[in-house]
């Protein structure tokens, strides 16, 4: 602050003398202050020369006592000379220590320097960095991830590589063993699709059905042999293998079971031939063993012999009207009087021999592949009826056989009841019903399609039902007139065709039975036909606006038709001067005559009776319409051409 | 399954063999179809005198019987108690049973005959043998549509008048307790077995009586 004087101060230290005493009179007695060099040495002692500063690693040279490890020493101004004192007398006491320190120091020092100047020549000693942090943050992160992400993938890749490696190197072993199979490997397979078993040092296999319930008593075992003919120095031929089957010698070659159908009775000497017709082996698939096929065979052999043996047996003992014939291997039975069943068994060995084909009277064509179908089916179904549960008895202790009879005793069931619970019905009663319903269903196709194709006016139309049952097919069958479809569809016959009979229902309700012969479903048809002309002529005459004035479906005149009935309809036009009368028979076809009013009719005999000239305008004599000259493809055409030329236009 | 009857006629005079061919003679006029044979037997067994109590209660008679309208089962009853209706495995039952039960001599009893269906009617009419000898005549009657007693009673005493003329019987006493209870075969076993042991009880062939 300008203006005022300055204020002289005068600082001086309070170097007051520290008390030591004081005495009783008050006097004060002051301890001595240290001299310097009492001083100093005080402060000497009081360096600790384990904590070394960081400037002590700079100083690379001598260790000449440094004055800066001083620095905090009082502010003396003979400190040069008392450091060049220390060094160089050692008895000095509290000096002692501080040598000591400085020594260790300097060996220290020496050492390290020496260090350093022989790694500095990089040849009996590197310095090697101690493995770094990460780097600073200050550097980009992505690549970061992106190195870290490769290695990491990299050791994966390497780890899968391996393992493929190993696999690959396993499937060419597989490869290369597969030409080469061992014996237990290839029993292995054989165990997994056969039964086997060992008995002393042979080892068996079934082929048999009785596992799956069959109680046919062959015994169906066939030996596993080991394949030892092998000539190691010739090259192993492709199919080679170690196992051989040999099944049994009755089971041999390939069988099936023919089941034909033939309308003419042969002659009796013809019986018993024995058919070989060779029948080409179903092709096996393509990666299976020769032992597979060759057991499937043999399987399928005894399947048949058993089909057949029950067949014979049932045909034996069960009493029919006719009685069926068993001939060595052919079971023939007449499910119709004019037909003939016949059930062979053809088993055709693999033996060189040619077959018999002189005698193979009945062609390939002849046998009913769904008939054998079926008996492999009913075989099948009879086996797992042995195993089921309603023939398992519960409790254990119960009797065999089926639940509801176990039953009838205890509930006193009578013979009636007994009955409807055994299924009475064999084998071969079974494949004769389905072999007769097959037999009408082709027949009545036949007898519809002939009628189709011969007759064209009407037309026929059958629409076969999708669904069947062995013993029951039915077609919806149509008569129609082409062009009037919508207008003539009262003729609408479903036919269910049963294994004996064939039931008609009819569209207005009524229901026929038909039995087997085959005239009688085509009478039927016919006879259907001409009706339905007539009906056509009803329908017509409503469209027409002309009235019917009779109509009958049976008429009881004119000439006796051999096949049903002829029936007849009268139409009237509609102003009432013509009449058309049409009289249609499934024999004697149609005729067809019109009315005319008596005044168009010039060759009348006048008479007395007729006053009035009123009478001349009714309908009076017929005339007959040549029909076969008629324009128009078919009879409604013609029909309705007819009434339109005889309804007059009112132009 | 039906309602039956049974009857034990008895003609004055005439030896089984003749009662047997005018009953059935009279049915073949009646117009009846002849449809086989049938048989029914019966073998009694009394529970044997280890198994008796101490108060010496007599032995209670069972009976094992078979029909042959029902050939799949065997039938055992107790004079008035149960009739057990069982499979025919319960006659090898009774042989294992022989300590329990043991059979009284000359105790088979039988009837063998012809059986006609006249409509609903089932007529059977047999000759009750015991051991070579015949002892009477048993004549069954089935009135199938029928399982209710009660209702039909009138209707088979009606038949029964119609071909057995004057010896037709009473209501048979299974009827009595269960007017209206379903009829089962166990009942006609029961009139069976009433029936033999009237006839056990006759000795010889009776002259004259009706049950």
């Amino acid at each position: 602050m300008s203006g005022v004087r300055a204020v002289r101060i005068s600082i001086e230290s309070a170097c007051e003398k520290q008390v030591q005493e004081v005495g009783l009179d008050g006097t004060e007695t002051y301890l001595q202050p240290l001299s310097m060099s009492q001083n100093l040495a005080r402060l000497a002692q009081r360096i600790d020369f384990s904590q070394g500063s960081g400037s002590e690693e700079e100083e690379a040279a001598g260790a000449e006592g440094d004055a800066q490890d001083w620095a905090g020493a009082g502010s003396s101004a003979d400190q040069d000379d008392e450091e060049g004192l220390v060094k160089f007398q050692p008895s000095l006491w509290p000096w002692d220590s501080v040598r000591n320190n400085l020594r260790s120091a300097l060996t220290e020092m020496c050492v390290l320097y020496d260090v350093l100047s022989i790694v500095r020549d990089k040849k009996f000693m590197t310095l090697d960095p101690v493995s770094q942090d990460a780097l600073p943050p200050k550097q980009n992160p992505q690549t970061l991830q992106l190195i870290s992400k490769k290695k990491s993938l990299a050791g994966a890749a390497q780890i899968l590589l391996k393992g493929a490696e190993r696999l690959t190197k396993s499937v060419t072993e597989n490869q290369e063993n597969k030409l080469q199979r061992d014996f237990n490997s290839e029993l292995l397979r054989l165990r997994q699709h056969w039964k086997l078993r060992k008995v002393g040092d042979k080892i068996l296999g079934d082929l048999s059905y009785r596992s799956a319930g069959s109680l046919f008593p062959h015994h169906g075992t066939f030996e596993v042999i080991k394949n030892t003919d092998i000539d190691l120095d010739k090259k192993i031929p492709e199919d080679y293998c170690p196992l051989d089957v040999q099944i049994p010698s009755d089971l041999e070659g390939s069988a099936y079971i023919r089941v034909s159908i033939q309308k003419q009775a042969p002659d009796i000497g013809d019986l018993g031939t024995v058919n070989l017709f060779k029948r080409p082996l179903p092709k096996s698939k393509p990666g299976s063993p020769h032992w597979q096929t060759k057991l499937e065979a043999a399987q399928n052999v005894l399947l048949c012999k058993e089909i057949f043996a029950q067949l014979s047996r049932e045909a034996v003992q069960i009493k029919s009207q006719i009685p069926h014939i068993v001939v060595k291997n052919q079971i023939i039975s007449q499910p119709f009087p004019s037909l003939q069943l016949s059930i062979s068994l053809c088993h055709s060995s693999n033996d060189k021999k040619s077959p018999k084909s002189a005698t193979e009277k009945q062609s390939p064509e002849d046998h009913l592949y769904v008939l054998e179908h079926n008996l492999h089916l009913l075989i099948r179904e009879f086996h797992k009826q042995t195993l089921s549960s309603i023939m398992m008895p519960h409790p254990a202790s119960a009797p065999f056989g089926h639940k509801r009879m176990r039953l009838s005793g205890p509930q006193a069931f009578d013979k009636n009841e007994i009955n409807s619970i055994q299924s009475s019905e064999g084998l071969l009663e079974k494949i004769i019903k389905q072999a007769k319903h097959i037999f009408l269903r082709s027949r009545t196709a036949a007898t519809i399609d002939s009628l189709a194709s011969r007759i064209e006016d009407p037309q026929i139309q059958a629409h076969w039902s999708n669904i069947n049952d062995v013993y029951e097919s039915s077609v919806k069958v149509l008569i129609t007139s082409q062009g009037y479809e919508q207008i003539c569809k009262s003729i609408q016959l479903q036919l269910n065709i049963g294994v004996e009979q064939i039931r008609v229902v009819h569209r207005d309700g009524r229901v026929i039975t038909l039995s087997h012969e085959g005239q009688e479903l085509q009478d039927f048809l016919l006879s259907q036909m001409s009706q339905h002309q007539v009906h056509a002529v009803q329908q017509l005459a409503k469209v027409m606006g002309w009235q019917v004035l009779s109509f009958s479906n049976h008429v009881g005149l004119g000439p006796v038709e051999s096949i049903g009935n002829a029936s007849a309809i009268t139409v009237a036009s509609p102003n009432g001067d013509y009449a058309i009368s049409v009289r249609n028979g499934p024999e004697s076809g149609s005729k067809i005559m019109v009315q005319f009013p008596r005044n168009q009719c010039k060759d009348l005999p006048k008479s007395d009776v007729l006053q009035d000239s009123k009478w001349n305008h009714l309908r009076g004599p017929f005339r007959e319409v040549q029909w076969n000259k008629m324009e128009g493809r078919n009879f409604v055409y013609k029909m309705e051409l007819l009434m339109s030329a005889l309804s007059p236009c009112l132009l | 399954m039906g309602t039956t009857c049974h009857i034990m006629p008895v003609a004055e005079g005439k030896s089984v063999q003749q009662t047997v061919e005018l009953l059935t003679r009279k049915l073949e006029m009646l117009g009846a179809e002849k449809q086989g044979t049938f048989c029914v037997d019966c073998e009694t067994y009394h529970t044997a005198a280890s198994t008796l109590g101490s108060q010496g209660q007599a032995g209670k008679l069972m009976y094992v019987m078979h029909n042959s309208e029902y050939p799949l089962s065997c039938f055992a009853l107790f004079e008035n108690g149960p009739c057990l209706v069982a499979d025919t495995n319960f006659d090898v039952l009774m042989v294992k049973l022989k300590g329990f039960f043991q059979s009284a001599k000359a105790s088979k009893i039988e009837t063998r005959g012809t059986r006609y269906q006249y409509c609903d009617f089932l007529v059977k009419v047999g000759t009750v043998t015991m051991g070579p000898s015949a002892r009477g005549i048993s004549v069954e009657v089935e009135y199938g549509p029928c399982v209710v007693a009660s209702d039909c009673w009138s209707l088979l005493l009606e038949f029964l008048q119609s071909f057995l003329g004057s010896h037709t019987p009473g209501a048979p006493t299974v009827f009595g307790n269960r007017h209206d209870a379903v009829y089962s075969p166990a009942d006609t076993m029961v009139q069976y077995m009433e029936l033999f042991n009237k006839i056990r009880k006759q000795q010889q062939v009776p002259v004259a009586g009706i049950r």
